[in-house]
């Protein structure tokens, strides 16, 4: 585990220099809540209407929260760089390493976001506090819990992606199977609340990773309740341990498939 | 002069021409690219359905006028892709030096930068258009112009992406400025107009030119006007000659860094 520590500190220092880069990729988050300030404006015809149980603060929130998820843990290092070094053959170097690649590329990937994840959420603070105001419901005393299922959902998704990336191990080209997974967490967790789709469709996805991934963190910032804390979080670790035996039993069969040819 | 300009265009319809059939070298990898990138598009259409069931009309459009929207977003940034790719990597050749090898070439500089590269995922962001446009509003006429419109907003993305691509020829972090432009013109690309007011109208239709890409052709398809017209055409033009305005100033300035490239 201290081998993992070391990774994730060394990568952590490396990006603490890149702070301005992430700054700059905040106006694409802004761009993006202004756009769904105007789209909920223009949709609630007053404050107070409630659409699938959700005034219009919370559901502003709500997108300020998920889109922050979205942006704040993006990296190329679950995806892409996995994929190119399956698809190079790079990936030899890894294998004889006295560490699990897998979970090498996640401390890698941890140390990456970790500064960038503080900065999205200090952002998202700012903007929603300006824009929208306050959220009426939250209270300091929730955090800890929230902190924990955001946490999980994090490591979910990123255990995830990083399985997708594995499939490059039998197809040349991972990257389409990670855009659906993308629009799946973008478009159905992201941009609405559950409560949002037909009442038919809402258990189906609450078996899917955007229960998780944002829909249970950005409910509990909303709108917080205990009863819905323990459901998130007993959720969380049963798709943690399913997400994890995936990983692991798709790296053990692919890396039979490397073939290294000299170099 | 003309032909000059017809050896040019031959020059530039054979690079991408091979660009593509480089792309197809692996036939699966390329077919999937395509499919699963219109199926990509294809999961905002239930965003739509959801908005929709909410309210009848968003912004003043109706389902059908969002559909159209997006399948030209769709159109006009996959055709831009698909033809040129590298106008929206053009910030990374400048700052790592690598324009040289086209600095030498007897042609167009600019030309042969941005048609030296493809992106064959984008070839389905162009079908997705075409297949969004034909099952919710098509008409003989709109198909027309839908075609016009995918070719001048195609151009006009480009355009911009030069120019702002074309900052970093003076800014060090010209690269992520343009990026984050070119995103924020993707961004809002695919929103109605109508939920937007005052000052932001006017930096989406004059500043970030999505307005001219997208909002004026759909008002135009869905009820035509002639002048509307003519300001796209000449919006394009006018950009167009900015961007290689801005492009040739800042290639006086351009440094090569020596580096030994194999372009294949």
């Amino acid at each position: 585990m201290r081998k993992y520590a070391v990774i994730y500190k060394a990568t952590l220092m490396e990006n603490m220099q890149y702070a301005l880069n992430i700054a700059l990729g905040f106006i694409s988050y802004f761009m993006m809540i202004f756009v769904f300030i105007n789209l909920w404006d223009y949709i609630y015809s007053d404050s107070s209407q409630l659409i699938a149980g959700y005034n219009k603060e919370q559901m502003i929130w709500y997108i300020i929260i998920t889109e922050m998820i979205w942006f704040g843990t993006r990296s190329a290092t679950i995806t892409r760089e996995v994929a190119n070094d399956i698809k190079s053959g790079q990936i030899a170097y890894g294998i004889n390493k006295p560490y699990h690649y897998t979970f090498y590329i996640l401390a890698k990937y941890f140390g990456e976001i970790s500064i960038r994840l503080i900065l999205y959420i200090s952002l998202a603070v700012i903007v929603g506090v300006s824009f929208v105001g306050g959220l009426s419901n939250f209270r300091i005393l929730y955090l800890p819990a929230i902190i924990v299922v955001l946490i999980l959902g994090i490591i979910i998704n990123a255990i995830l992606k990083l399985s997708i990336s594995l499939i490059s191990f039998w197809i040349e080209d991972s990257n389409p199977f990670q855009w659906l997974y993308d629009k799946l967490i973008l478009v159905i967790g992201t941009i609405f609340p559950v409560e949002i789709f037909p009442r038919w469709a809402q258990p189906i996805i609450r078996c899917t990773p955007i229960y998780v991934v944002v829909y249970g963190p950005a409910k509990l910032i909303v709108d917080f309740s205990m009863e819905m804390f323990f459901r998130v979080l007993a959720t969380q670790l049963i798709y943690l341990g399913i997400a994890i035996v995936i990983m692991l039993f798709l790296y053990k069969k692919g890396v039979k498939k490397v073939n290294v040819n000299g170099g | 002069m003309l032909m000059a300009a017809k050896n040019q265009f031959r020059v530039c319809f054979l690079s991408i021409k091979y660009n593509i059939m480089r792309e197809m070298i692996n036939k699966v990898t390329f077919l999937t690219n395509i499919f699963f990138m219109m199926l990509n598009n294809g999961t905002f259409i239930v965003q739509w359905l959801l908005l929709f069931q909410i309210k009848e009309d968003i912004g003043g459009y109706t389902l059908d006028q969002v559909m159209l929207l997006w399948g030209l977003a769709a159109c006009t940034y996959g055709l831009s892709h698909v033809l040129f790719q590298k106008a929206f990597e053009l910030p990374e050749l400048i700052i790592n030096g690598k324009l040289d090898s086209f600095l030498v070439q007897p042609k167009n500089v600019l030309l042969s930068v941005i048609t030296s590269a493809t992106n064959s995922s984008a070839i389905g962001d162009v079908l997705y258009g075409f297949v969004i446009m034909c099952v919710f509003s098509f008409s003989f006429g709109r198909l027309g112009l839908f075609i016009l419109f995918s070719i001048t907003g195609a151009i006009i993305i480009t355009a911009f992406s030069v120019l702002v691509g074309s900052l970093s020829f003076w800014i060090v972090r010209g690269e992520m400025f343009g990026t984050n432009l070119t995103n924020i013109l993707i961004s809002f690309a695919t929103y109605p107009d109508g939920i937007f007011k005052g000052a932001v109208k006017f930096i989406l239709y004059i500043l970030i030119p999505v307005g001219m890409t997208n909002y004026l052709p759909v008002h135009i398809m869905t009820n035509f006007n002639p002048l509307f017209m003519l300001t796209v055409l000449g919006y394009m033009v006018m950009l167009v000659i900015v961007a290689l305005y801005v492009f040739y100033k800042g290639l006086k300035r351009y440094s090569s860094s020596s580096l030994m490239v194999a372009r294949m």
